[in-house]
């Protein structure tokens, strides 16, 4: 064992040579670069079938009175397509892919702690998707991503599949959280001191800590439903002395944690996109990393305001409120700081770049249309009807989906060491930008005046906003053929990257594209910040050729 | 041999241990927070009902369960003193406290087999009513991880008789021994809450 390897960047006690057969290689890989690989391919197929199950909803609203799905099939397809998105997709992606393509690489890691787990944990999420999706062939749950008994008590055993599939995530999803969270904690390099971390690895670590505290409670609650409905057992059943609003406690309990699980990476993709764009430093580094930590911790003490109207007391409603409103501070606070990095920036309009702003605009719109919700008296009113689809696609599509593609396009040449194409890149921002909008902005109206979620057919007066819609929706599905397109083919002929295509200033691009088995030959030591655009780079000892010495 | 300077393999080694053991431990938290999701559910809904055990529930005995759990509690006792002797090098007290370890693990297990028969000969089953469903997950929840703790501690045990550990590394056994002491301190709550609590 040599001495360099010694210090402070082991993995497992010592340094394996690289594997060289196909399946340990690709298949079984511990290597988190590969396993970044494998989920964002498995969840891209994911996103595709749970996207084709959007278009067959909006196909059915198109018209009002429309039989191309019956009812039930209707409540099928967006109860899959929300869970799928949701677990199959936005989380699997921030975490297991983007956290484990990047993060190890910006805190000059060789791999995460714990190597083996991080393969077991990618190799729970197959399966999970084959449940979720297999439950078709039994009836798939109908009610919905939140799957609140007595109904899911009473469907068919579609829903024991569900339960089992989100139950398989929720492992996956703590142990992915406790790993890195070890990782950021015990393998930076040296002088990486918590406030010279890229932002990403401080969204990554909050990310983390939420994973395997909210999770537990999900995995608890999941297991609650699956014994309910296979053995009986009451627990929510309140014909039997159970208590259905249980369930919605520990579901949000999780779930609203959750929904920072969903948006926390994206913040963090922004915040190492924006200051390479703008090539200053980013504006309040440490309002942004802490204010990661005040959303994490506080986002454990709102769940109750997905319950205004399942008949809370007054007196919990109003905490709850106020608290959720609270939320929307810290919020501000990044929203205040991207803005203010933009200010005055030397601002280049690359496609990361433009989906940063793409998010900013469409995330922001769906942070406000979520204060509203918070209000209990709004709440009533909005509950149920398109307002809340609205609003939800806003935060998750417009924010977690724009994230990625802003996370995507920006380190696709770090991944492949080829560049997307540009012009194709910026052709698929705009034709997403406009038809995100075109979908999901108008729902915002039909919603108020009245429209309800979760129905396949509704009044005709909604009739040609619905239509409109549909025809949107149609070409935002279409949209991301451009993006399978360049992806495709730039993976194949792109240009090629090198090492540090942007001229950003982390860690990650110190090293070749794609970096090599083991990532850093030697580890580096870092002296200062990572933003610091006009200063020297903060980095000693990085030998950027990494031909692979054996070291065991 | 007890003292030698940490050469560079020890330094690994330490480095390695600390990062398993803050990954165990966080493994505890979220286990922790498994179970406080089921006692959050079982105040829930006891807080639901007026009289607990509902009328014609017979409820589980405190004096067996008190039998049982000075078992249990004995048994984390006798871990205690097998990792210390561990510690200082007295291989033989390790392996007969591990043993009595072991027994007394498979001995609560009995016991709440025991307890489990008798309910159910008293008609309190799992799926009876929200008292049988509490008792029967909370208890089936810790009962499981007791079995897994024994699986455990048995495999420790072969492991030290391989010679897997030496006097400086027993990453193995310390994490045996955090995660029966866990077992341990999660029964004080589940006993005072279903046993204690009137
Ligand atoms: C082409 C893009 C998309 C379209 C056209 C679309 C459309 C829809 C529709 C029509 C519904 C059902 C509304 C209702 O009847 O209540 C729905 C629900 C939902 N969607 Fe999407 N969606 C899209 C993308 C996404 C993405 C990217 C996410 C990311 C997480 C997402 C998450 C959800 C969730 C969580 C629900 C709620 C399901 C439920 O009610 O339980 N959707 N979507
Ligand atoms: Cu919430």
């Amino acid at each position: 064992m040599q001495a360099a390897v010694g210090t402070a960047h082991v993995t497992h006690g010592h340094i394996h040579p690289p594997p060289d057969t196909f399946i340990k290689k690709y298949i079984f890989s511990q290597d988190h670069k590969v396993i970044a690989v494998q989920y964002f391919i498995t969840s891209g197929l994911f996103f595709v079938l749970a996207g084709l199950l959007a278009e067959m909803m909006r196909a059915q609203l198109a018209s009002a009175n429309n039989t191309l799905l019956s009812p039930t099939t209707y409540n099928e397809a967006y109860s899959v397509h929300g869970s799928a998105m949701v677990w199959l997709v936005i989380i699997p992606i921030l975490t297991g892919a983007f956290g484990n393509l990047i993060m190890p690489l910006q805190i000059g890691a060789r791999d995460v702690a714990f190597p083996w787990l991080n393969m077991f944990s990618f190799w729970l999420f197959p399966p999970a998707g084959i449940l979720l999706f297999g439950s078709f062939i039994w009836g798939a749950p109908e009610a919905g991503w939140t799957e609140y008994p007595p109904i899911s008590l009473e469907q068919s055993f579609g829903t024991s599949m569900w339960c089992m599939a989100i139950f398989l995530i929720g492992v996956s999803s703590t142990i992915t959280g406790l790993n890195f969270l070890v990782t950021i904690i015990k393998m930076r390099a040296p002088g990486m001191t918590w406030t010279r971390m890229p932002l990403f690895v401080w969204a990554t670590a909050v990310t983390a800590f939420l994973s395997f505290i909210a999770t537990a409670n999900l995995s608890a609650a999941l297991l609650g439903l699956l014994i309910e409905r296979t053995f009986g057992v009451p627990f929510y059943d309140p014909a039997k002395g159970g208590s259905p609003v249980l369930w919605q406690h520990i579901f949000w309990f999780y779930s609203h944690p959750a929904v920072y699980i969903m948006i926390l990476p994206a913040f963090g993709i922004v915040s190492e996109i924006l200051p390479t764009f703008c090539r200053r430093p980013i504006f309040g580094y440490k309002a942004i990393a802490y204010s990661s930590v005040a959303i994490g911790l506080l986002s454990f003490a709102v769940w109750a305001h997905h319950m205004f109207t399942s008949g809370l007391a007054p007196w919990v409603q109003l905490p709850f409120m106020i608290l959720t409103m609270i939320v929307g501070i810290p919020t501000g606070v990044k929203i205040f700081s991207w803005v203010a990095t933009l200010w005055g920036g030397n601002i280049r309009l690359t496609t990361p770049m433009y989906f940063v702003l793409g998010f900013l605009s469409t995330f922001t719109f769906g942070g406000i249309t979520g204060i509203m919700l918070a209000s209990v008296p709004a709440d009533v009113h909005e509950h149920a009807t398109y307002f809340v689809v609205a609003h939800l696609h806003y935060v998750l599509f417009g924010g977690s989906v724009f994230g990625i593609f802003a996370g995507l396009y920006y380190w696709w040449p770090k991944m492949t060491g080829r560049m997307l194409d540009e012009t194709l890149g910026k052709i698929h921002f705009w034709l997403m930008f406009v038809s995100f909008n075109a979908t999901f902005l108008p729902m915002h109206w039909i919603g108020l005046e009245g429209m309800p979620r979760r129905v396949s057919t509704y009044d005709p007066q909604y009739q040609d906003t619905n239509l409109f819609i549909s025809i949107s929706a149609f070409v935002l599905g279409a949209s991301m053929l451009v993006f399978a397109y360049n992806a495709i083919k730039s993976t194949i002929s792109g240009r090629e990257a090198g090492q540090n295509p942007w001229g950003a200033r982390t860690l990650e691009w110190m090293i070749p594209s794609p970096p090599p088995y083991y990532n850093f030959d030697d580890i580096p030591v870092v002296l200062s910040g990572p933003y610091d655009y006009g200063k020297p780079l903060p980095y000693r000892e990085i030998k950027a050729d990494l031909s692979y010495k054996p070291i065991v | 041999m007890a003292t030698h300077a940490l050469t560079v393999d020890d330094a690994t080694y330490q480095e390695v241990r600390d990062q398993r053991l803050l990954g165990f431990l966080f493994f505890l938290i979220s286990d922790v927070i498994i179970f406080s999701s089921f006692i959050y559910g079982y105040i829930y809904l006891r807080s639901t009902v007026m009289a607990w055990p509902p009328p014609g529930i017979e409820p589980a005995a405190l004096y067996m369960a008190g039998v049982n759990s000075i078992v249990l509690f004995g048994s984390g006792a006798t871990m205690h003193y097998a990792m210390e002797f561990f510690k200082h090098g007295d291989r033989r007290k390790f392996v007969g406290y591990m043993i009595a370890t072991i027994i007394l693990g498979l001995g609560f297990l009995g016991g709440q087999a025991f307890e489990y028969f008798n309910l159910l000969h008293a008609g309190t089953s799992w799926p009876s009513s929200i008292y049988g469903a509490a008792f029967f997950t909370l208890t089936g929840l810790h009962g499981f991880h007791v079995f897994i703790g024994v699986i455990f501690l048995i495999t420790v045990l072969i492991q030290a008789q391989r010679g897997t550990y030496t006097q400086q590394r027993y990453f193995g056994l310390t994490a045996g021994a955090l995660y029966w002491h866990f077992v341990d301190v999660i029964w004080v709550a589940l006993f005072s809450l279903l046993y204690v609590w009137k």
